[in-house]
């Protein structure tokens, strides 16, 4: 069985492989972004495909007083608000926290056990 | 199947990169470099390399001083360095507060307390130079922006109460306000910017630097070298290195990865080593603490530490195995960190030990609530549900109970000579809140030497290094075998503002 899986995978990443070695960065990514990527990699990536996109990137279209509004919490509880943090303020970069071609965990988890339910990984 | 899938597809993808001849990121070389020939990039005032404490309080006094373009650069993302994660308690000698509170003090009775600590071979020229402008860097602070919690805290190896704690028992009280204020003066920040080198003029004094900007932490290959030139000098204020695994077991083998760490991810080193290079003096490398406060049950320094430092000098630690105390609560860091360690259970196995506080005192700390809410951090109301719950034998621990009582009534603890001076009158009675203690790899109190003008001393000549100054837990020797708590914030501040004092001298 687990021989059978791992022959279907390899054919499975062979042809993928082959598309992405063509296509070459698509990779995996959240659907409601599918527009962005319907106007090409550099709406996000910014500072040429080869590289990461500017710390600024994501701010084209989110803004962060909006999403401090979002994330905020109870006045008790007010700087654990992830975009409006105790140590760092409204100033970390997206990316900390959230990747949109692979998963990220919320910084806070390095040393907090803070539950981020809707955290959008 | 999702999962496999994704994986096979990751690993496929990384062997054609290699296999289509993609560039394979090689360690980028970290080279001192002569400055003839090298074409420089950019030119600045004041050049100082990193965010913390001791940075960011270096660039407010340049800048005070009447420099016009300082500039900040920080290797991670974001500015605050370690600074950012730590306890925000600051110690200084003769505060309002202290006049307020009653406490006699003074600069001489804090550095004797140090000097104790230190085990015999601190730098005491040095810890009177920062006691002695400790309320002058802690007012910069407060004319920042900080806000201090309205009572002292007396921590452990400190004879008296002086230490302030920011209002969000954090260092982020201090370093969020300063950061602000350095962008209020005109202090430009430049933030993934990673310092790999210094310039050499012919004489020997530091040109400038080679910077990577644009770079991506533990991506070597990231970003693009500039060489930038630093018109009036350097401040070197990087940090410790407790998050560089291989350096720190290259001092203390005992400190395996397994071993956890109160640091942010970028107190990594290599600052101090490029200086090691240059020919800076290493003094004390291996004197790495670890802190006594900290909790398995979270990581880094988390909302205990904070906790238990606040509620030590009030509270019983017990081993668990016996039911017994196994220290005094307020020791130094070292002292109560190896009486940790050696709390284990019949096969030799880790069992942290607990710290146990009346409900009624811990309250009065912000971080109470947070702990139980956390899960943390647990309150009982009686000593048998307590003691079931950590499986302590309920006997000794409710006789060690009536016995260290007994010791608050007296104000003479027999057991450990413990100071119960902010013990009085604070009986540990129930409800209780208790935390697991288990030390974590904290300061790193070696480093490059330094004179009490911030500069760093040539291991040939025995001569300060031209154009360069170090501020910060970078800088070894200053507090010896171990360092008291809250002694980190007031040193970096005020190593900060004196290199700042020596670049705009200079």
């Amino acid at each position: 069985m687990s021989i059978m899986n791992n022959k279907m995978n390899t054919a499975l990443a062979l042809v993928l492989g082959c598309c992405l070695a063509l296509s070459a960065q698509a990779r995996d990514k959240r659907d409601y972004h599918e527009m962005v990527y319907d106007s090409g990699c550099k709406s996000c990536h910014d500072q040429g495909t080869k590289t990461y996109p500017s710390d600024g990137s994501c701010l084209q279209c989110h803004d962060v007083e909006e999403l401090v509004e979002q994330t905020a919490r109870s006045e008790e509880d007010k700087w654990q608000n992830p975009h409006n943090n105790l140590h760092y303020g409204k100033e970390l970069p997206c990316v900390e926290c959230h990747g949109e071609h692979q998963p990220k965990q919320p910084m806070c988890n390095n040393c907090h056990t803070f539950k981020f339910d809707k955290h959008k990984q | 199947m999702s999962d496999v899938n994704l994986l096979g597809r990751r690993n496929f993808i990384k062997g054609m990169g290699a296999a289509a001849g993609v560039a394979i990121a090689s360690p980028a070389m970290a080279i001192s470099e002569k400055a003839d020939g090298v074409k420089w990039d950019k030119e600045v005032e004041v050049l100082i390399i990193g965010s913390g404490f001791a940075g960011l309080a270096a660039a407010i006094e340049a800048t005070r001083k009447g420099a016009k373009d300082v500039h900040i650069f920080e290797k991670m993302s974001y500015f605050g360095g370690n600074s950012a994660i730590n306890g925000g308690l600051f110690a200084a000698p003769g505060t309002p507060m202290q006049k307020q509170e009653g406490v006699k003090d003074s600069v001489d009775r804090m550095v004797a307390d140090q000097m104790k600590s230190g085990r015999g071979v601190a730098d005491e020229g040095l810890l009177r130079h920062v006691a002695e402008h400790a309320v002058e860097a802690l007012q910069m602070t407060m004319d920042a922006g900080s806000e201090y919690h309205p009572y002292l805290q007396q921590l452990g190896g400190h004879s008296v109460a002086r230490t302030y704690q920011t209002t969000v028992s954090c260092g982020a009280g201090i370093t969020q306000p300063l950061y602000k204020e350095c962008k209020r003066i005109g202090v430009k920040t430049h933030n993934r910017s990673k310092f790999e080198g210094f310039i050499i003029g012919e004489d020997g004094k530091v040109e400038g630097v080679k910077m990577r900007e644009g770079y991506y932490f533990k991506e070597e290959d990231s970003g693009k070298v500039v060489y930038i030139r630093a018109k009036r000098g350097v401040i070197a204020a990087t940090g410790g290195f407790a998050q560089n695994i291989n350096l720190r077991m290259a001092q203390d083998p005992t400190l395996t990865s397994e071993v956890g760490c109160t640091n942010a991810p970028g107190a990594t080193g290599e600052g101090m080593y490029e200086m090691f290079r240059i020919g800076a003096i290493p003094v004390h490398m291996a004197h790495i603490q670890s802190g006594p406060w900290a909790s398995p049950d979270e990581g880094g320094f988390g909302y205990v530490s904070n906790y238990s430092i606040y509620n030590f000098p009030h509270s019983m630690a017990i081993n668990r195995l016996t039911g017994k105390r196994f220290m005094n609560e307020i020791a130094d860091r070292k002292t109560r960190a190896d009486a940790e360690l050696s709390c284990r259970d019949e096969k030799g196995e880790a069992l942290p030990p607990i710290l146990i506080t009346s409900y009624k005192h811990s309250k009065k700390h912000p971080n109470t609530k947070k702990v139980i809410k956390y899960n943390v951090g647990w309150k009982f109301d009686t000593v048998e549900e307590l003691a079931k719950h950590f499986e302590v034998p309920v006997k000794p621990l409710k006789a060690q109970i009536e016995e260290y009582n007994s010791y608050v009534k007296s104000g003479d603890d027999k057991q450990f000579g413990k100071n119960m001076t902010k013990a009085k009158d604070k009986f540990i009675e129930a409800p209780f809140t208790v935390v697991r203690l288990w030390p974590k790899v904290h300061y790193c109190q070696g480093g490059v030497q330094i004179t009490t003008k911030a500069e760093v001393k040539d291991s040939f000549t025995g001569q300060p290094i031209k154009g360069l100054y170090a501020a910060g837990e970078v800088c070894g020797g200053v507090h010896g075998v171990s360092r008291l708590g809250s002694c980190s914030i007031p040193e970096c501040m005020v190593m900060g503002m004196t290199a700042a004092r020596s670049v705009m001298d200079a």
